[in-house]
């Protein structure tokens, strides 16, 4: 089975593998094939600008390793996986994200691992280099894990400034740097967290979830955050809680749309339950979180879903599809930003993670 | 030496289930195995140098049970199992 040029592709990473879809319409999906049968996959991407796609692959006895491929049906095995110097103590148990450095950084590849930092690949995840600035921040000795481990889960380059950049870490912050790695500083103006017996800021202790950058302003971010969906202005230096309109505040994947302003996440049921409220729901801000709309066409209900922190995706076309594969194995999809939506894959294995893109 | 490799790990040798290697520790001769075969002693490894929690190596069929394989002694003639855990039943 090959991809044909042309198509959009749709990754699926699972706790059993990996599945690649490909579509020329968005309507009709045809599954490329199953790879890395029985090992976890928490991210996959394909990234068009570097003609090349990343796996995230993570053996449960012999570690992880970004895989890679140009076809997305052939991947080849690098020699290592980013690693930690043996003076560290740590051991990288799980790569959590790849992201490309963007058309600021091109040929430069990052990962986020488990326990938590940022490598840095110039060779097509050959080879890896630790950030060790983000590492040796001051803060590293409070770092603590929560209950998806001690895991960098979110790379956003700038797309305009190659020393610029943002990472998420569960339980610990919202970091970014200005100087290409070398200092990093937090970024949790605005945020609270709410688990300290009182309000007072912190440098760590938040729990970003997921972030996204506006498709047409750099300097504005989305975050879900475990309490709250926010928005960050660059110029303002805060974040802003615009979760009013949710069913819920809680929730972990999110996506920005093709058009400015325009952003999804799925709501669940509190921390505990962390499912669907009763019945799938994706909602959508057109205007940077001022206003949501709930959309339900085509979605199951009742239903009682989980999408985890990968799970919701967006292929940056226009009108934008959106992804959201859940825990229980499977795909929605709407190619009409989100009006109308359908199950483009079911009874896949738990998905941890969805992306789709352009296969040019 | 002679080693086993379990079936995850044999697209490092080509295929080859049992792969030859020489040291005086099995830290010297996963080294040696990583000359010859280019990454295979980081997915047997941790990134600290200890045997990796879910692998397991036997000497001679012996558990190796001491996790620096630089303070295991290995002779000629040895033959080292590497297996994984038995895995499943969680998810």
């Amino acid at each position: 089975m090959t991809v044909p040029k042309g198509s959009t592709v749709v990754m699926v990473g699972t706790r059993k593998g990996l599945y690649v879809f490909h579509s020329k319409d968005r309507r009709r999906w045809r599954l490329a094939g199953r790879y890395f049968e029985g090992i976890p996959v928490h991210h996959a991407r394909y990234d068009p600008r570097e003609g090349m796609a990343y796996a995230a692959v993570n053996s449960f006895q012999f570690g992880p390793l970004v895989h890679r491929s140009k076809s997305l049906t052939k991947w080849t095995r690098p020699k290592s996986g980013p690693a930690y110097p043996k003076k560290s103590g740590w051991s990288v148990a799980k790569v959590w994200n790849v992201q490309g450095g963007g058309p600021a950084q091109p040929g430069v590849l990052y990962a986020g691992v488990e326990p938590a930092g940022l490598f840095r690949s110039e060779d097509d995840g050959e080879s890896w280099e630790q950030v060790d600035g983000l590492t040796k921040h001051a803060t590293r000795p409070k770092w603590q894990p929560g209950n998806g481990g001690l895991c960098l889960h979110t790379i956003v380059p700038d797309p305009k400034n190659p020393k610029k950049m943002v990472i998420g870490i569960s339980a610990v912050a919202v970091f970014r740097t200005e100087d290409g790695g070398d200092t990093w500083k937090t970024m949790n103006h605005g945020l609270t967290a709410r688990w300290f017996p009182d309000p007072k800021p912190r440098e760590v202790g938040y729990c970003p979830h997921k972030l996204a950058r506006d498709a047409e302003d750099s300097g504005t971010l989305y975050l879900q955050h475990h309490w709250g969906v926010f928005r960050y202005e660059e110029g303002k230096g805060r974040w802003v809680d615009v979760s009013r309109g949710l069913s819920s505040s809680f929730g972990f994947g999110l996506a920005a749309g093709s058009e400015g302003g325009s952003a999804y996440v799925v709501p669940l049921k509190s921390d505990g339950d962390r499912t669907t409220l009763g019945e799938m729901a994706v909602y959508r801000t057109r205007n940077g979180g001022r206003a949501w709309q709930r959309l339900t066409t085509g979605l199951p209900r009742p239903a009682h879903l989980t999408i985890l922190r990968e799970g919701v995706g967006a292929d940056g076309q226009d009108p934008v599809g959106v992804y959201v594969a859940t825990e229980q194995g499977q795909v929605f999809a709407t190619r009409d930003g989100g009006d109308h939506w359908d199950v483009i894959a079911d009874n896949l294995a738990p998905a941890m993670s969805v992306t789709a893109s352009p296969y040019p | 030496m002679r080693i086993v490799l379990p079936a995850a790990l044999r697209e490092y040798a080509r295929g080859a289930s049992e792969v030859k290697a020489s040291g005086r520790t099995l830290g010297a001769l996963l080294a040696d195995l990583d000359a010859k075969f280019p990454g295979i002693r980081q997915r047997i490894l941790e990134d600290t140098g200890v045997i990796r929690q879910y692998v397991n190596v036997f000497v001679n069929g012996g558990q190796v049970e001491e996790p620096d394989p630089a303070r295991v002694r290995v002779e000629d003639g040895d033959t080292v199992h590497i297996i994984p855990s038995v895995a499943g039943g969680s998810r």
